[in-house]
């Protein structure tokens, strides 16, 4: 942010990231007990070795301290329409393969699904605190899955949910980052401050 | 040496002879008889093979050895008897070899020349199915056939054991022709070209596991094959989580045997193939039940305008979401269908059929399918002898008098085919419940009355009222909600 934050948009920036790394805090425990009921529904080993999915944003980061916070929050917005469009996607297959014998796998979908919503909602907000707001949705959505078989969507499913997991800490790690009051959003740590 | 003849149509006949001198010779005079009348008919030939007539009875034939400058050296005489010459059919051809991968079926179709064969004899035909790189025989199956003088396409299904995307699969056919009327030995025709169905295991991107998503009964015996890149190796396949021995079908595909599939998990059982270095496919098998018939099919209206019919599902079939058991009802006089919405968890099942205008009888087939198999239930019913009102509504009670009152209820429906009969419960403090029953005349979204009399004065009675069909009871509707009343003083 170009201009230095007025009193008031200071203090509503730092509690929107103290609600965001709540909010994140727990989509990460909901998320983790998800892949739990994932794994058994599906059948799945644990510890199954799932490549990088196709669609899926990548929560590792180069640089990580050097982001600006603008782009901190653009990466995450992008990061969770994503997830919000991948998880809807995984929901209508879940209804589509399991139908009205799916009692716990369907619901935890979508209360994640809910909080990735909102939580895409809670950095359209700080991202509107900028002058520039936050960037129009654009793409064309997940890739179709029809050219998967049921094993590699299981499989896709779980690299969804892990990577997923991972981009909760990484986001509470951007918000507190943002939250620190010396910085603007548009501005990178200085190498004091880097972790 | 060695004359042999063989003819596959009756008409002609090929004569073959071996030549005992192995030295270089000239060209071979060629003599046959067609009858004791005709002088012989003579030609020559380089070939140790001529084509002739089948005699009627016999033959002299006579071969002449030639040396290069022409002069004769060796002359045999044979006599050839009608039983002596072979019968061996034409070689069959396979027109086509078609698979149909989501069944494992390979369908063969070949055709019979009706102007070659000879008309109305039993004809078999032997097909053989090899597979793997060995070319390994898997069936052998022989198909009878009475060709007439058309020319016939005949068509064969196999059914594989294992997924044809597996490794290839290869037919050859040959036929026997049972000609009575012949003396001479006959013989089966010699293979067919071998026509070829490949598997996944030759095409460069094939890698796999198959069947993919497939849906098997349980019980069933499975092949479930691994089909891979050149250069990896399978390190290990499992069937849910139990490891299985390997068969090799070829140097990119191996597979596994399940036996006795018992019933899989809601998301199906998992089956993966761990291959080195570094990767992995997998496939999901369902395993369930074919739909159970349908018990306790009953039908019956509460309106006359829905005809809910009930039903006991039987056993689940372990199927859920696009896999699961689907219901239609299908009414065969109207030839209307209607498709149920029936949630596999729920004990009873439930469907609505629309009542039809100026029809009483309904000829109910209840379809029930899924994909490992269908099954149906029926039912005749008349209508109006099915009638379940609903519970009469807004029951009002009035009445100026000390020994009577005035009941007034509605029923939710189009009653106006047949007459009702309601039944009016009374009851007060300390009396003895009474039933009071009045039939009436159906009505259309209607309100219903009676009167009640003999009723004590200053009294506080309760109402309550159910009605059913009068000339065809089926059964009673719910009771009203009670109504209290108290009649006037004497």
């Amino acid at each position: 942010m170009a201009a230095a934050d007025s009193p008031s948009a200071a203090l509503r920036r730092h509690d929107l990231c103290t609600r965001g790394i709540r909010l994140a805090g727990k989509m990460r425990a909901d998320v983790v007990d998800l892949l739990d009921t994932y794994v058994e529904q599906q059948g799945l080993d644990a510890s199954v070795s799932v490549t990088a999915v196709e669609g899926v944003p990548a929560a590792a980061v180069e640089r990580w301290d050097e982001q600006t916070g603008t782009q901190r929050l653009l990466e995450n917005l992008a990061a969770y329409r994503a997830f919000r469009a991948l998880l809807a996607q995984m929901l209508e297959e879940q209804q589509e393969q399991l139908g009205e014998a799916d009692a716990a796998l369907g619901p935890a979908l979508a209360a994640v699904l809910l909080q990735v919503s909102a939580f895409a909602y809670h950095l359209e907000e700080l991202l509107r605190l900028e002058s520039r707001g936050p960037p129009s949705e654009e793409g064309a959505g997940p890739p179709p899955l029809s050219h998967l078989g049921l094993f590699e969507r299981k499989l896709r499913g779980l690299g969804v949910l892990r990577e997923l997991a991972q981009w909760a800490v990484r986001s509470a790690r951007d918000l507190r980052q943002l939250a620190k009051p010396s910085l603007g959003s548009s501005s990178a740590p200085g190498p004091a401050e880097s972790p | 040496q060695n004359l042999k003849c063989v003819t596959q149509s009756l008409c002609k006949m090929v004569c073959t002879w071996d030549v005992s001198s192995k030295g270089k010779h000239g060209q071979t005079d060629f003599c046959y008889t067609t009858n004791d009348i005709l002088p012989a008919v003579c030609f020559k030939t380089k070939e140790k093979r001529v084509e002739i007539p089948v005699p009627e009875s016999s033959t002299m034939v006579t071969i002449t050895m030639n040396s290069i400058s022409g002069t004769a050296f060796a002359t045999k005489e044979f006599e050839i008897h009608r039983k002596d010459i072979s019968f061996v059919p034409l070689t069959p051809r396979i027109l086509s070899l078609t698979p149909d991968f989501s069944t494992s079926t390979l369908t063969v179709k070949w055709s019979v020349n009706g102007s070659v064969f000879p008309y109305g004899l039993d004809t078999f035909w032997q097909i053989e199915i090899l597979r793997k790189e060995a070319m390994e025989k898997v069936a052998q199956v022989t198909y009878y056939s009475k060709p007439t003088h058309e020319d016939i396409i005949l068509s064969w299904n196999w059914t594989s054991d294992m997924p044809l995307e597996c490794t290839s699969h290869y037919v050859k056919i040959r036929c026997y022709i049972n000609v009575t009327q012949f003396a001479g030995p006959k013989d089966w025709s010699d293979w067919s070209p071998t026509e070829k169905v490949p598997g996944k295991d030759t095409e460069p991107n094939g890698s796999g596991v198959f069947p993919q998503d497939t849906v098997v009964a349980v019980g069933s015996d499975v092949t479930i094959c691994c089909v891979h890149e050149e250069g990896e190796v399978i390190q290990r396949m499992t069937y849910g989580s139990e490891v299985y021995p390997m068969i090799r079908l070829s140097n990119r595909s191996s597979a596994i045997r399940v036996l006795n599939a018992s019933a899989s998990d809601t998301s199906g059982t998992n089956v993966l193939c761990i291959l080195l270095p570094e990767d992995m496919h997998g496939t999901v098998l369902f395993v369930g039940y074919a739909p159970d018939i349908p018990q306790n099919l009953s039908c019956e209206t509460s309106n006359f305008l829905i005809i809910k019919c009930t039903w006991k599902p039987g056993r689940p079939s372990g199927l859920y979401g696009k896999r699961k058991t689907k219901y239609s009802l299908f009414e065969r006089t109207s030839g209307k269908n209607v498709s149920c919405e029936v949630n596999e968890m729920n004990k009873d099942s439930v469907c609505g059929f629309p009542v039809l205008a100026d029809q009483k009888i309904y000829d109910f087939v209840l379809g029930v399918s899924n994909p490992i198999g269908q099954t149906e239930s029926s039912l005749l019913v008349d209508l109006t002898q099915r009638v379940c009102p609903k519970a009469p509504e807004k029951l009002t009670v009035s009445g100026s008098s000390s020994t009577s009152a005035h009941l007034r209820w509605f029923i939710n429906g189009s009653f106006a085919g047949i007459r009702l009969l309601c039944q009016t419960e009374i009851s007060s403090g300390h009396s003895e419940r009474k039933l009071h029953n009045v039939s009436m005349p159906g009505g259309k979204f209607t309100t219903y009355t009676t009167q009640l009399n003999a009723l004590h004065p200053y009294t506080k009675y309760q109402f309550r009222v159910r009605c059913s069909a009068a000339d065809h009871f089926w059964k009673w509707s719910d009771w009203s909600r009670i109504e209290e009343h108290t009649t006037l003083e004497a």
